[in-house]
């Protein structure tokens, strides 16, 4: 018979006779060492921790299907704060933007008590707070609501003293640049969540960034390589220092300019002024800050005329010892073309890019065609989108009905407007030996940039087309930035801009292009001036020979020295070696001498 | 004998139970270690940050170029004024000019003592 332990009424060893209170008498029960209570009391222990572990695992899984965490202060920060980027390096190693820590203020409504004092006393030690609007946010429902974004470690002393519950700190990454408005439009430059917005900081995050923060991961700065730019930031502050000298002596609109490697397409500098500072890119959008190399569109004027002689070279319809009547003007219907200080004779094919004559080059143009010319801008890259790694990119403007009136223009560089960059780009490939490279803005080397490369001219054309820009430099419109040890070679072009369907003559677009050195080509300078006035009085002084030119001189004489190229004392003795078969340039170019 | 196994049992039980929560809380002194390390650390790499960035900010090329103007007296590099190992003159042959002089005093007879003639009376004296 077994007694239940717990029902104390009838414990086996009670004495019949004898009654006990009724609360002793379960005590006594309770503690009886009565072998026969031992396994109810055992199932009873074992009930207890049962009912224990039930309870454990039940709190787990309940816990464990709950769909989301109660929102604490910390993980709703969490969600806010800025993720940490990689820094920006250029070509040598020089940071050009970085994370730096910031300690940022936030509230928490539920928490503070006199809301309206709160927002009286951090009005009056913050700078730049709307208390109206900070009133309307503490008064929300929220949990968690930002103050103020990166204040200063003094600002934060004053807010902690304030003593104010529901007020706190946290910390957060700002992107700090260093060089302030260098390579502003290539960096680009991030929103107060350290995201991306433009240039080659919006490239970063769609590599793959912005999809790791979306996911979660907190990134601290260690865990990200930086990337490495192909820009040279000295060479940068450079170009930009001439360039904007320049805008001011010439009384320019605005300016932009550029550095090629032709052999491997990495942009060494890349200006475009006015410009604006990214630590506070508030004007950024500012309709006259645009990257006017890469996102303007321009007719380029007489640059062209070195894609349109190697056009015609190219395609063995001409070459350098070609002759072309200049004489007169050309007409076709209603338009007639002249030239700028013209010749009035036969010009050879090297004396018609010397004198920058249009009627010789429209007449090249013909001798190919207007499908031939067609598609060899198309080859050139000239036509369509020139896409980079920059997210701004515009598509170039030219006739949709092509007649042989458009070819005859755009041989000379009007009728079709493309980027300053692009063009560059086209240059290069005309230089280079012949290959067309995509212009980047990361380090790349020559074997890479070789591999995606393709070839658009001969090695023979391009080593005519350097022969003639080394003549333009020695004895064309190039002369003022010839530069004495390395063997300049260059093309000016100075293009009347459009003003309600009509050219206008005082309104220019002036351009340089200068390979750096003719015989072994490494560097490619642009400089292109909006609308500069000439220094002295008089007609054609805003010519590129007076502004770009003298400042691509400058530029290159500053800059090359910088990129590693040493002055050479003596002319090279056989900078042409094909052309030199043919017997064309063997003549010793004239010794250089100091100026 | 039972009371004293039952004391030392006990014993043992306290002891251990000590020891045991000994090593707990050491090891629990050893983790804020940790945790307050590695904040310290974590303030070390933004204050390193923040230094990169300012030195960047100091050695940009803009200020650079400023205080270069104003401090230092440079100018552009010019061409003429890198020479090359070829174009200095030639070396011209060592001359010592003391020690030819020395040379030649030597060699050459004094203009001042003129050679002896020889001495008649020996040169004709016959034998004795």
């Amino acid at each position: 018979m077994q007694a239940d332990p717990l029902n104390q009424a009838e414990p086996a060893n009670r004495t019949p006779k004898s009654r006990k209170p009724w609360l002793s008498g379960r005590l006594q029960g309770l503690f009886s060492t009565n072998v026969s209570y031992g396994p109810d009391r055992i199932r009873f222990v074992a009930l207890c921790f049962l009912g224990i572990f039930a309870t454990i695992s039940g709190k787990l899984i309940y816990l464990g299907l709950k769909p989301e965490a109660p929102q604490t202060v910390k993980s709703a920060a969490l969600d806010a704060l800025s993720g940490a980027r990689p820094d920006i390096l250029d070509r040598n190693g020089d940071i050009l933007a970085t994370d730096i820590k910031v300690m940022s203020v936030f509230a928490e409504p539920r928490r503070i008590l006199d809301k309206d004092e709160a927002v009286e006393l951090l009005s009056a030690v913050l700078p730049g707070i709307d208390a109206k609007e900070l009133r309307e946010r503490i008064g929300s429902k929220k949990g968690f609501v930002w103050v103020k974004r990166a204040v200063t470690p003094k600002e934060q002393q004053e807010v902690f003293h304030l003593g104010l519950p529901g007020i706190g700190f946290l910390p957060e990454n700002k992107r700090s640049y260093p060089n302030g408005p260098l390579a502003a439009h290539v960096l680009g430059y991030t929103n107060t969540d350290n995201n991306g917005i433009a240039g080659m900081e919006k490239y970063i995050d769609g590599q793959g960034l912005a999809d790791l923060h979306g996911a979660g991961f907190r990134l601290t700065p260690e865990d990200l390589k930086p990337v490495r730019l192909s820009i040279d930031i000295r060479a940068t502050h450079v170009l930009r220092d001439e360039l904007q000298e320049g805008m001011v002596r010439y009384r320019a609109k605005a300016a932009a300019g550029a550095i090629l490697d032709v052999n491997t397409g990495e942009v060494i500098a890349l200006t475009s002024l006015p410009d604006y500072d990214p630590n506070n890119p508030v004007d950024a959008l500012d309709k006259d800050h645009l990257n006017r190399a890469v996102v303007g569109v321009y007719e380029m004027g007489s640059t062209f005329k070195a894609l349109t002689l190697a056009m015609a070279m190219d395609s063995g319809k001409a070459n350098l010892n070609s002759r072309i009547d200049v004489r007169g003007t050309l007409r076709y219907g209603r338009h007639t073309i002249h030239d700028f200080h013209g010749q009035n004779r036969t010009l050879t094919l090297p004396e018609v890019f010397k004198y920058s004559s249009n009627i010789g080059t429209a007449k090249f143009a013909l001798m190919v065609g207007i499908e031939g010319h067609k598609a060899f801008l198309r080859r050139l890259g000239q036509m369509d989108r020139m896409k980079t790694e920059l997210p701004e990119s515009t598509e170039p403007l030219y006739p949709k009905n092509w007649s042989e009136v458009s070819t005859v223009t755009i041989a000379y560089g009007h009728g079709i407007a493309v980027a300053p960059l692009q063009a560059q780009m086209a240059v290069a490939a005309l230089v280079n030996g012949g290959y067309l490279m995509r212009p980047t803005f990361l380090k790349r080397t020559e074997e890479e940039a070789k591999k995606d490369a393709e070839r658009v001219i001969k090695p023979e054309t391009s080593e005519a087309l350097r022969y003639i820009m080394r003549l333009n430099a020695e004895e064309g419109s190039a002369r003022k930035a010839d530069i004495p040890g390395y063997f300049v070679g260059g093309k000016t072009g100075t293009a009347e801009k459009v003003f309600g369907g009509r050219y206008v003559h005082n309104r220019l677009f002036t351009t340089f292009m200068a390979l750096v050195p003719a015989d072994k080509p490494k560097y490619l300078f642009m400089v292109v001036y909006d609308e500069p006035q000439g220094v002295t009085e008089g007609h054609g002084t805003a010519v590129a020979a007076n502004n770009a030119g003298v400042v691509t001189g400058k530029v290159i004489e500053r800059v090359t020295p910088l990129l590693g190229l040493a002055p050479r004392f003596e002319p090279p003795t056989q900078p042409f070696p094909m052309l030199a078969k043919l017997g064309i340039g063997t003549r010793q170019p004239q010794g250089t001498t100091p100026r | 004998m039972w009371r004293l196994l039952h004391v030392v049992a006990i014993g043992a039980l306290v002891a251990s139970a000590g020891y045991a929560y000994t090593i707990k809380y050491e090891t629990m002194w050893y983790a804020e270690q940790v945790v307050i390390t590695r904040n310290a650390i974590a303030r070390e790499h933004d204050a390193i940050s923040l230094l990169r960035a300012e030195w960047a900010s100091l050695a940009r090329p803009e200020r650079l170029q400023e205080l270069a103007d104003k401090y230092l007296d440079l100018k552009p590099l010019a061409l003429f004024q890198i020479g090359r190992l070829r174009d200095l003159p030639e070396v011209a042959p060592k001359v010592d000019v003391i020690g030819d002089t020395i040379d030649a005093m030597i060699a050459a007879p004094t203009p001042t003592t003129p050679a002896a003639p020889p001495h008649k009376t020996l040169a004709k004296t016959p034998a004795l």
